[in-house]
């Protein structure tokens, strides 16, 4: 036998390798572990994650910061001005003072003041 | 009312018990079903949960115009068909990242082993799982469902939404394809 009609044997009885092939059987504990998935599932995370993980929301996301800080720079570049307003830093210290002289644990108390 | 319409109507009122029941029934046609066409029992055991979760989630939408088991067959058949374009475009992008590096291209040694396949058969079953795996997705899913779950013809036409003679002629082609590709491989094997 030549070995052209050797390998055209061969490819035959492997053609032929999957009759009675028997039905592979799945994980006896199959159902456990789609419970268990579906549980997860409904708590809310995963699908979340999952769509904000999905390649067209994530690059849109990116986009989107992209554009607000492309904005945020270009409109900010444009008219930025040093204010040296003294009169606002008083009133901002004064602010604070009046703030920090409360006592913010005494929860209970706050009503009788 | 037969059992199986019993069950199905009493899952579409979301009992947990007919779910269970109908999962149990069905998980190894799935399973064996999603395993010949991706070829990794861990992916397909992960698949076959999914595609039960569908199951129960678009029961719905299950009208009973089919069989429930062609129903399941087609859900399995696009979610493992599904898989393997995403793999094969992660694959793809992979391999584009790693231009750079060099990549060698080494032959593919067969490495997927049936377990329902006898002793006798295993390495041969082996060869040609490898070059099914190179088959056109419907060649793959038409062959994969005819040969390993036994269906007919008429059976595969509809679970792939499509003629008996269209089965045929993917058939035909999945026939020639392999041909090819065993040729190849015993030739490559042979000097």
């Amino acid at each position: 036998m030549d070995s052209k009609e050797k390998i055209q044997q061969e490819i035959e009885q492997t053609l032929q390798s999957l009759e009675n092939v028997k039905r592979a059987e799945a994980n006896p504990f199959l159902f456990t572990r789609i419970k268990a998935r579906m549980d997860k599932k409904a708590n809310g995370w995963e699908w979340v994650l999952s769509f904000v993980s999905r390649p067209a929301i994530a690059i849109a996301i990116l986009l989107l910061v992209m554009a607000v800080n492309g904005w945020a720079l270009w409109g900010s570049g444009s008219d930025e001005t040093i204010t040296t307003d003294n009169g606002g830093i008083s009133e901002l210290a004064n602010e604070y003072n009046n703030v920090a002289s409360v006592n913010n644990y005494d929860y209970e108390n706050l009503t009788n003041e | 009312m037969t059992n199986e319409t019993e069950l199905i109507e009493q899952l579409k009122r979301g009992d947990e018990t007919a779910f269970k029941a109908i999962v149990e029934q069905w998980q190894d046609m799935v399973y064996n079903t999603i395993l010949g066409i991706v070829q990794n029992e861990t992916e397909a055991e992960d698949l076959a949960q999914d595609v039960f979760i569908k199951v129960f989630e678009k029961i719905s939408s299950f009208k009973g115009d089919s069989k429930f088991s062609t129903w399941l067959y087609r859900i399995a058949t696009t979610t493992a068909l599904d898989h393997l374009r995403s793999k094969k475009r992660k694959k793809r992008s992979g391999f584009l990242q790693g231009l750079g590096g060099g990549s060698d291209e080494k032959e593919e040694i067969p490495d997927f082993h049936h377990p329902g396949v006898s002793l006798d058969n295993k390495e041969r079953a082996a060869v040609l799982f490898k070059a099914i795996e190179a088959l056109p997705e419907n060649q793959k899913a038409a062959y994969t469902l005819h040969k390993l779950e036994g269906l007919s013809y008429r059976d595969v036409s509809e679970v792939l939404n499509t003629t008996v003679s269209a089965v045929e002629s993917l058939m035909s082609r999945a026939n020639q394809n392999l041909r090819k590709q065993l040729e190849e491989y015993y030739n490559r094997h042979y000097r």
